[in-house]
């Protein structure tokens, strides 16, 4: 296939799991702070800081207020990490990608864009952000759903799933860091009581909570929930299955050797790295490492297969 | 009973679906009483319906000066088109005719010239083209067809004769809006396609993909076929998408073709490089290889006219065809047919003056406020003079250009376009259409059934351009005789 399709597919998919992460991220935000009594450190400002976008929001806006927050993450045009944004980026690459996609693809992710754009005054509210934010997950559900009905297991899918799957392994880091305010060493007494709640709705933001109870049948606590959610090998959103999802997608792929070696470099990370009894600047560093290597191998998978070969 | 239809008017030009009198043409009398069933507002939320689906299927075209919207929905009028099947037998044949003849005239003007030689056609005409390429000459593309694919547009004229008003050689656009338009009209109006007979037209990109194997390189088994598109930003990107997906074709930008010292063309795709064999390309000679002709051209490729005239790489359409396209070769068209293939044209022109010929130019001159002025070369409906709707203003500018470049200009009567009924404003009232019918030809020939029926929406107006704010409608070729 063309390396440009190959490129358009990849990106599609980053953006289309990146929209979901993003509505569920909020979703579950939204109830955490709900949850929460009245002045508890966690603050709307905090899902700046976790989404890497305080920057862009002081250019914009005066206070980080829930209105402000929510609409800057929902709908804001100008803010490229916007929920509306991703959703944009994916649509702009499906519809290059018509070639490559059956139809009805297109469709879905055409009227999930739509029907944000025609909606976003249901931002403003709770109830209609909530619908909004339902809407939008389970619309990115059918398109993943469709796929795994309706396209063959061939390069094209490969590159769609490693988009994916990268994406994923990101958004769990990038959601796992709120646990650095969780465990924060000058946390109040109410947040010590309230911590395992707080885990339970982070597991909740990833669909993990049934599983986790299903497959480590502890009670909730940081240890257990970051082990769980790193590297785990069966739970979809874990970063170890993640890793291993591009190991074998990549082993699909011609001219894998190279990512190979690496990928196997950061699956034996994962599975050596000590996380228990992390201070929050130890698992905040640690992430942030993860990060970076999930950085390196998007670099990898661009230089191998996306980049013009200039010889002729 | 009061009915829909008491108030249309079918004055002035001949109507697709109203007799001169008021009363359903044979073709049309389902489609009459079936419209007459509903009232304005069922009529209306038939068309919310429709654009709604055009909006969630994303049908669009862009255009260039909306800035920061790229895409426009397709403008589409839900009441379709008919033509009756006889009708359009007797059309299709006379388009493969036109055709055949415009391709024996291409390869003759890149080789013997005998039309010329002949005295047929003045030589300063080819000469003094834009359009004739000289590194062409001594190419003998495959079957001897140079334009391959054809888009042509018809006018019915008041007493009802089709009319070909010109032949689209270079990269004619619309055929996916056909294909689109009867996908809406399924979902508008499911019943009372059900009943009818009507002709499918989603056979297109079949035909096609056949037309573009034929024309394959000798020997290459199992061809490789790709469309090269201009890139996203194009207004016809939408149909380039469209129509490598329904062929499974690649979709490739100039950027991802290479040609080698080898002279073939290969495309970059992740296993490496990969030969290309048949390209259909949507973008204009002057930009298809910037080694040749504009060499700021971005959009091209490299060497892609080398392969083509070493033979490694077919062409659709062949570089050059565009010779052919020119409102001044347009004239000589039934000559041809009549030279070439011995017959005689079964669809006639529209009466052209020749601004190069100072009989002709004398005449246009006197009478534009009665004619239809148009550049030789443009398409899309730029540059040109409606003279009965224009200013004296406009009027006057024209005579002035005309004389300063009389070769890219022509002139012919203003035609009373045929109407059909178009929903505006919960009304059904006539509006004048025109038919862009597509036509193959690579070792046989193909016709689509019917064709891009483009509406002007303006009360009075003749533009039907979508670029110049016309809309489309579902075109139906019905048999009422089985």
């Amino acid at each position: 296939m063309l390396s440009r399709s190959a490129e358009r597919l990849y990106w599609l998919a980053r953006y289309v799991e990146r929209t979901e992460n993003t509505a569920r991220l909020l979703s579950v935000y939204m109830n955490l702070m709900f949850d929460l009594p009245m002045g508890m450190e966690l603050s709307w400002r905090y899902l700046l800081n976790i989404t890497g976008s305080e920057n862009i929001f002081y250019k914009l806006y005066e206070s980080p207020t829930e209105q402000n927050t929510m609409h800057f993450l929902i709908a804001e045009t100008r803010n490229p990490g916007s929920l509306f944004s991703s959703l944009s980026y994916a649509r702009e690459s499906i519809r290059t990608s018509r070639d490559e996609m059956p139809d009805e693809a297109w469709q879905l992710v055409n009227e999930m864009y739509l029907y944000t754009k025609n909606n976003t005054d249901l931002v403003s509210e709770r109830s209609g952000r909530v619908l909004l934010l339902q809407e939008i997950t389970q619309g990115c559900q059918r398109f993943t759903g469709f796929l795994s009905g309706a396209m063959s297991h061939d390069h094209a899918l490969s590159f769609i799933r490693l988009g994916r799957s990268i994406e994923r392994a990101d958004m769990t880091t990038r959601i796992l860091d709120i646990g650095s305010v969780l465990l924060a060493e000058d946390r109040s007494d109410q947040m010590r009581e309230l911590e395992s709640s707080l885990w339970i709705h982070v597991l909740k933001s990833l669909s993990a909570f049934l599983m986790y109870r299903k497959h480590r049948r502890h009670r909730i606590n940081s240890d257990d929930v970051l082990d769980y959610l790193l590297r785990d090998k069966d739970f979809p959103r874990a970063v170890l299955h993640c890793i291993n999802e591009l190991q074998a997608y990549n082993n699909q792929l011609p001219n894998s050797e190279e990512l190979k070696k690496s990928l196997k470099k950061l699956e034996l990370f994962l599975m050596d790295m000590n996380i228990e009894q992390s201070t929050p600047s130890q698992l905040h560093d640690l992430l942030d490492y993860i990060q970076a290597r999930l950085g390196d191998t998007h670099n990898q998978i661009e230089s191998t297969w996306f980049l013009p070969k200039l010889e002729t | 009973m009061p009915s829909l239809w008491d108030h249309y008017s079918v004055a002035n030009a001949y109507d697709e679906m109203r007799s001169s009198d008021n009363l359903a043409r044979p073709s049309s009398s389902r489609l009459s009483h079936y419209l007459n069933s509903l009232d304005g507002n069922a009529l209306e939320a038939r068309k919310t319906a429709a654009e709604m689906a055009i909006l969630e299927m994303g049908i669009t075209f862009t255009v260039y000066s909306d800035e920061g919207n790229i895409d426009r929905a397709w403008p589409f009028d839900i009441i379709p088109r008919i033509i009756e099947y006889k009708e359009w037998r007797h059309v299709e044949t006379g388009l493969k005719q036109r055709l055949k003849a415009l391709n024996c005239f291409i390869d003759d003007m890149y080789n013997d010239q005998t039309f010329m030689k002949e005295g047929l056609i003045p030589s300063e005409i080819i000469t003094s083209s834009k359009n004739f390429i000289p590194e062409c000459v001594g190419m003998h593309p495959k079957h001897g067809v140079w334009a391959n694919i054809c888009g042509t547009d018809l006018v019915r004229d008041i007493d009802g004769t089709f009319f070909v008003l010109e032949d689209n050689l270079r990269v004619p656009s619309g055929v996916s809006y056909m294909i689109e338009n009867r996908v809406i009209t399924k979902r508008v109006f499911p019943e009372l396609l059900q009943d009818l007979n009507v002709l499918p037209v989603d056979g297109y990109p079949a035909h096609l993909l056949d037309m573009l194997v034929s024309i394959a390189p000798a020997g290459t088994h199992r061809p490789r076929i790709a469309v090269l598109t201009p890139g996203i930003y194009n207004s016809a990107y939408f149909e380039h998408a469209y129509l490598a997906q329904q062929m499974g074709a690649e979709l490739v930008e100039g950027d991802d073709l290479v040609v080698k010292d080898d002279d073939y063309v290969y495309m970059r795709t992740i296993n490496g490089l990969e030969k290309v064999d048949v390209i259909y390309r949507r973008i204009d000679d002057q930009f298809l290889d910037p080694e040749v002709f504009r060499k700021d051209s971005m959009l091209g490729a490299k060497g892609i006219l080398r392969a083509w005239k070493a033979g490694k790489l077919a062409l659709a359409n062949a570089p050059g065809s565009g010779v052919a396209d020119d409102k001044v070769v347009y004239s000589y068209v039934p000559e041809m047919i009549r030279y070439y293939l011995n017959e005689s044209p079964i669809l006639p022109n529209v009466e052209t003056y020749l601004c190069s010929n100072p009989e002709h130019l004398d005449y246009v001159l006197k009478h534009l406020a009665e004619l239809v002025v148009k550049p030789a070369n443009e398409s899309g409906g730029y540059g040109m003079l409606v003279g009965p709707h224009s200013t004296a203003a406009e009027i006057s500018k024209f005579h002035k250009i005309i004389q300063e470049n009389p070769r890219n200009y022509i002139a012919q009567p203003t035609l009373a376009l045929s109407t059909c009924p178009t929903l505006c404003d919960n009304k059904l009232e006539p509006r004048h259409i025109d038919l862009r019918p597509f036509i193959l030809q690579g070792d046989s020939s193909f016709v689509t059934a019917g064709g891009l029926t483009r509406v002007a929406l303006q009360r009075g107006s003749l533009v039907v351009n979508s670029s110049q704010g016309g809309g489309s409608k579902d075109t139906w070729i019905i048999n009422t005789e089985t």
